[in-house]
């Protein structure tokens, strides 16, 4: 039975929607014969230290990570850079593990993440490692607002990816693209996009943490320099 | 020209240090004014995920630390030039980690620019955005191109745009004059 460590990188740790979704893929994986998975939070510093221990023995790493500026968060980077190490055995003969990947972002567009998956497609060569795939998904804070209810789609979805990870040792191409959703905005897409962002109650999720936390007159505060004006 | 150089090489002995003093030194002289943060020498806790600077504290980060220099030596500038070695293909995680902490300086509303979803602009200006690599031998051309396209969304986000890339492998003297003429 392949073993399966899979990595949270989210800075929020346990309550990330990243964790959300790996959880679902995890589920998938058990249901596709594979081994109970070891989890670990990167943001946890001795769950760091375990993830970087536990790498080179596993049969299939799962890495999960939100995106942070259009990249992977330090914190990610920081566990990357702590394999280097692996790179070097990699060149001396030895064996890395499979290599799979979950990019989630906060905006509805997949195309935000492909330079990240780009890179993650990289670091399994350097690794001399096999690629199983990159899972990307926008919309990923409405995870943390949304019922889990209304997610049903999406969680089967990534159950069937966990599923494909155990079985095939790779995600399956067309549930990848059905994961993945809105790729970019068509024209129409987008000037409806751009409609919608002018309707106030679009921003309710916002405005509903500003208003609670007493800072809605302060929502354009610009404290380092002269504020944007519409 | 105001610059301000975020140096996100971690280790004080490295040549790379001493490259961006040098490349520092070159453009006080040309006559710029010139803000340099060593980011290992600054407290930056790292981006939580926590929206506190935009829901809680709106335009600066909630954390006790160092990233409101940053943000603010950031804005203060003509141009941002991001200086970091490559590791494991990328810039190193201590330049992310300032990036990060970024984020207060965009607001949360959504906005569509360019056909794609966006953050809403906090400020009226953003600094152009540059980037110097020291690529060692563990890096290729293609890993500099996947790094200059990340920071290139980046600074999309940030309501700017990547004006100017380069790899440390030249005079220090002849990439300031260079950079000299971005902005």
């Amino acid at each position: 039975m392949n073993s399966l460590l899979l990595l949270n990188g989210s800075p929020r740790g346990e309550r990330s929607s990243s964790m959300k979704m790996l959880q679902r893929v995890a589920e998938g994986w058990v249901r596709g014969g594979g081994a109970q998975p070891e989890v670990l939070h990167l943001v946890r510093h001795a769950q760091f230290e375990r993830a970087v221990e536990a790498f080179a023995g596993a049969g299939v790493v799962l890495l999960g990570t939100p995106l942070y500026t259009d990249a992977m968060p330090a914190l990610v980077k920081a566990y990357i850079e702590a394999l280097a190490p692996r790179v070097e055995a990699a060149r001396a003969g030895g064996v890395n593990p499979t290599l799979a990947f979950l990019v989630q972002g906060g905006f509805p567009e997949a195309a935000h993440s492909r330079p990240l998956e780009r890179y993650l497609e990289k670091l399994v060569t350097r690794l001399g490692s096999h690629y199983a795939g990159t899972i990307v998904r926008g919309n990923g804070e409405a995870l943390q607002a949304m019922p889990e209810q209304a997610n049903r789609k999406l969680w089967a979805r990534l159950q069937v990816l966990g599923e494909q990870l155990a079985r095939d040792g790779r995600f399956g191409a067309a549930e990848l693209k059905a994961v993945a959703g809105i790729e970019r905005f068509s024209r129409f897409g987008a000037l409806i996009a751009s409609l919608a962002c002018k309707i106030p109650a679009i921003q309710f999720y916002w405005n509903g943490m500003m208003k609670r936390n007493g800072a809605w007159a302060q929502r354009f505060a610009a404290p380092y320099g002269p504020p944007f004006e519409e | 020209m105001r610059m301000t150089i975020l140096n996100g090489e971690p280790d004080a002995a490295s040549p790379f240090q001493a490259y961006l003093e040098a490349l520092s030194n070159q453009l006080v002289g040309l006559g710029h004014a010139v803000t340099k943060l060593d980011l290992a020498a600054l407290d930056l806790k790292g981006c939580t995920g926590c929206f506190n600077c935009w829901v809680k504290t709106p335009g600066e980060c909630s954390k006790h630390d160092d990233s409101a220099t940053v943000c603010r030596a950031a804005m203060d500038a003509d141009l941002l030039l991001l200086a970091s070695p490559m590791t494991m293909g990328f810039t190193t995680a201590l330049l992310k980690r300032a990036a990060d902490q970024m984020v207060p300086l965009i607001h949360p509303y959504f906005v569509v620019e360019g056909g794609e979803i966006h953050h809403r602009a906090r400020y009226a200006h953003y600094p152009l955005f540059a980037l110097l690599l020291g690529a060692g031998p563990d890096s290729d051309a293609e890993d500099v191109e996947i790094t200059r396209a990340m920071w290139a969304r980046m600074a999309r986000n940030m309501k700017s745009r990547l004006a100017w890339s380069a790899i440390a492998d030249r005079a220090a003297a002849e990439v300031a004059d260079e950079l000299a003429l971005v902005a």
